[in-house]
């Protein structure tokens, strides 16, 4: 930051370019904000038009999305206790009552239990796998890499058509482990790739230096390569945990109920009388959330997870 | 061109994948155009062949 | 605890011993590292893989399974590529595929270039600028089928605010006509931070010494940028658009939740046409030879796409 340089861009350019981004990412954020607004609002102004830009927030969405509900009829009104809760409350205003839990809860549970499910194998997998492609010689070791990550690109339905057969023959259809196991080989490729590139770069000398002091390979991986590779190793989880969250082929294909994640529950909320839109843009908003953190704190590695680990910037 | 032809002759790795990659991307278009329909029925053949080409060409020589 | 132990039976062996015995195990543990992780995907992937291809030479049908199965031999690979609904999906997904590809490395590269004029506050905003990428296809797709309701949606509002036309008056996931740019804009919204983010990779792997040897040399700001600027990005924007191709080329997620291939069947990409003959015809044998077209084709240009990986990687 010496001095006067050519490649350095005049204050100008700086400003026109600043305001050119910056406008590209308010427009690009707008849609993201108008769904997590609409959670917030009552059905009546998510459908108002002009669309309503400030409004009287609402948790109505929400209680929508958890809960089921019925009409209160005349002569159930006697015998009903009035609301204990807030979220009673509101359903109670507009004339219904709380039927039970709905099912979001249970698909949000699904599509955790199998996301870490399958990041923890794939995760486990890959890098001793990856370790092995790093430091030893294995035979046909570039035809094995590329077999691996040719099986990332398959289409999706295509790869489903056998493994529906296959899965109906073994009784794992519809079932958490048979997503786990899918979604443990579809991750593996990246994190085969991903964490061969951050092993390949820590120097080989550490582990020479601790074989020689007479670790055998295995403590020498256990112990030196493992908290060298701490970093790559988490955000190469993330990267898998956000792939299986955000699956939806396979999901709508070889699931119906208990294993199904939520991708594909939630198109399917429809509210009471035509499309609860405050429901839906919450189901969306709980489910988008995490990834939107997991993506701002990936920032510095979100390059090597997209390009299967070759551009490293 | 001459190179590409040489390196053709002697087996050398490059010129083939090259060629692979073009008969795959020729297959490739061939089954998305909107042009003629031959084309479409033929495309397979063409990628198919590509990409046989280009897993056994990936063990030649540099 | 227990490892202290193991340490000083290891430092206490003969290092002659000790080599040989790492030297044969380096091998074994090889095979124990890989072994598992090939095991899977033999599995999952390449037993249903080679299954597929039998099932694609037979009539098999899941819904009738007693009917006995016969092979056809090369019957359904005839039927399909010589089906004009089917070169129609292919031509719907080539429509979507190059327009996405255009406006994803048009707009893409200009903020890569723009980013790359390092101001104040560029981090944050480009990890703005990548949020959508990340969310998941199907909940996108979800979502914007609100945002393209015609009179309440906001796209239809913004749309009818700055050319004066009347938001109700269009429906972008209705219309013969708009239906297939719906989809290439909520792609291109979802997408163009990815090339973005590799051609900003590209643009910081250009030393500076170029360009000031250039500018000795007296070469135009004009000339620089494409001389310069633009072939020593170029392998990483092939990079970007062949992933881009490959992905759009299977798009099944998005669209499904968007438009579910309507209306008629003009967004009717090929995985939504393989959906259909798979999972709601059941006509099994057919779909496995579709299926079998689509590996073929993915395959190989995963093959071109690994080439151009090396290339940067070289880099």
């Amino acid at each position: 930051m010496s001095g006067y340089s050519v490649t350095e861009p005049s204050k100008r350019q700086k400003w026109i370019a600043g305001v050119l981004v910056i406008t590209y990412a308010l427009v690009t954020l707008m849609p993201l904000l108008w769904v997590i607004a609409t959670g917030f609002k009552s059905p009546a102004d998510s459908i108002a038009y002009p669309p309503k830009v400030v409004f009287h927030p609402s948790l109505e969405g929400y209680v929508n999305l958890f809960t089921t509900q019925t009409r209160i009829t005349p002569d159930m009104k006697a015998t009903l206790t009035p609301p204990q809760t807030w979220y009673e409350r509101i359903v109670r205003n507009k004339g219904m009552m709380i039927a039970g839990p709905s099912r979001y809860g249970q698909r949000f549970l699904n599509s955790i239990i199998i996301g870490f499910g399958s990041t923890f194998f794939s995760v486990f997998l890959g890098t001793l796998a990856a370790y092995a492609f790093s430091r030893f010689r294995v035979p046909i070791k570039d035809d094995l890499l590329f077999f691996i990550l040719s099986t990332r690109m398959m289409p999706p339905v295509a790869v489903a058509i056998p493994i529906f057969l296959m899965y109906r023959q073994l009784g794992l259809s519809d079932t958490h482990l048979g997503m786990i196991l899918l979604y443990t080989a579809v991750n593996l490729s990246l994190s085969v790739w991903l964490l061969k590139g951050f092993i390949d770069e820590i120097p080989q000398e550490y582990e020479e230096a601790a074989l020689i002091d007479g670790y055998t390979r295995f403590q020498a991986f256990y112990k030196v390569v493992l908290p060298q590779a701490a970093t790559g190793i988490a955000s190469t989880a993330i990267f898998c945990l956000i792939f299986a969250w955000n699956e939806y082929a396979f999901a709508v294909l070889l699931t119906s109920g208990t294993a199904q994640t939520a991708p594909p529950f939630i198109p399917t909320i429809i509210g009471v009388g035509g499309q609860d839109w405050p429901a839906v843009a919450a189901g969306a908003t709980i489910f988008l959330l995490p990834v939107m953190i997991f993506t701002i704190m990936l920032r510095k590695h979100l390059l090597r997870g997209i390009t299967f680990g070759a551009v490293r910037k | 061109m001459s190179h590409f032809v040489n390196g053709l002759l002697r087996m050398r790795r490059g010129a083939w994948e090259m060629l692979a990659s073009i008969l795959i991307a020729l297959g490739v278009f061939m089954l998305m155009q909107p042009f003629w329909m031959p084309a479409f029925t033929y495309s397979f053949t063409i990628t198919l062949i590509g990409t046989v080409m280009f897993i056994i060409v990936s063990h030649f020589p540099e | 605890m227990a490892n202290n132990a193991i340490d000083r039976i290891a430092r206490s062996t003969p290092s002659g011993f000790a080599k040989r015995v790492r030297g044969l195990s380096d091998r074994t543990i090889a095979w124990i590292f890989v072994g598992p992780s090939i095991l899977l995907l033999l599995a999952i992937n390449i037993f249903p893989l080679i299954w597929t291809i039998r099932l694609s030479f037979t009539n098999f049908r899941v819904n009738r399974m007693n009917a006995p199965i016969k092979f056809i031999g090369l019957r359904n690979y005839e039927r399909i590529l010589s089906d004009p609904d089917i070169w129609q999906t292919m031509q719907a997904t080539a429509h979507f595929l190059l327009w996405t590809i255009f406006f994803q490395v048009l707009i893409g590269f200009t903020l890569a270039y723009l980013i790359n004029k390092k101001f104040k506050g560029n981090d944050l905003w480009t990890t703005i600028i990548v949020l959508p990428m990340m969310l998941s296809p199907a909940v996108v797709g979800n979502f914007w089928t609100f945002l393209y309701q015609p009179q309440i949606g906001l796209f239809n509002y913004v749309v009818g605010f700055f050319s004066g036309a009347d938001p109700s008056s269009f429906s972008m996931i209705g219309s013969v006509h708009l239906a297939p740019w719906a989809i290439v804009i909520v792609d291109t919204w979802m997408w163009t931070p990815f090339v973005m983010l590799i051609c900003l990779a590209g643009l910081r792997s250009i030393p500076d010494s170029i360009y000031e040897a250039a500018e000795i040399d007296r070469a135009s700001k004009w000339r620089q940028f494409w001389t310069l600027t633009v072939p020593m990005v170029l392998p990483f924007l092939m990079l970007a658009v062949l992933f881009r191709g490959i992905e759009n080329f299977k798009m099944f997620d998005l669209v499904v939740q968007l438009t579910g291939g309507g209306p008629g069947s003009i967004t009717t990409l090929t995985s939504i046409d393989l959906k259909r003959e798979a999972f709601e015809k059941w006509r099994t044998g057919y779909a496995s030879a579709y299926a079998v077209i689509l590996f073929v084709t993915v395959f190989g240009l995963a093959s071109i796409y690994v080439k151009a990986l090396n290339k940067v990687k070289e880099r």
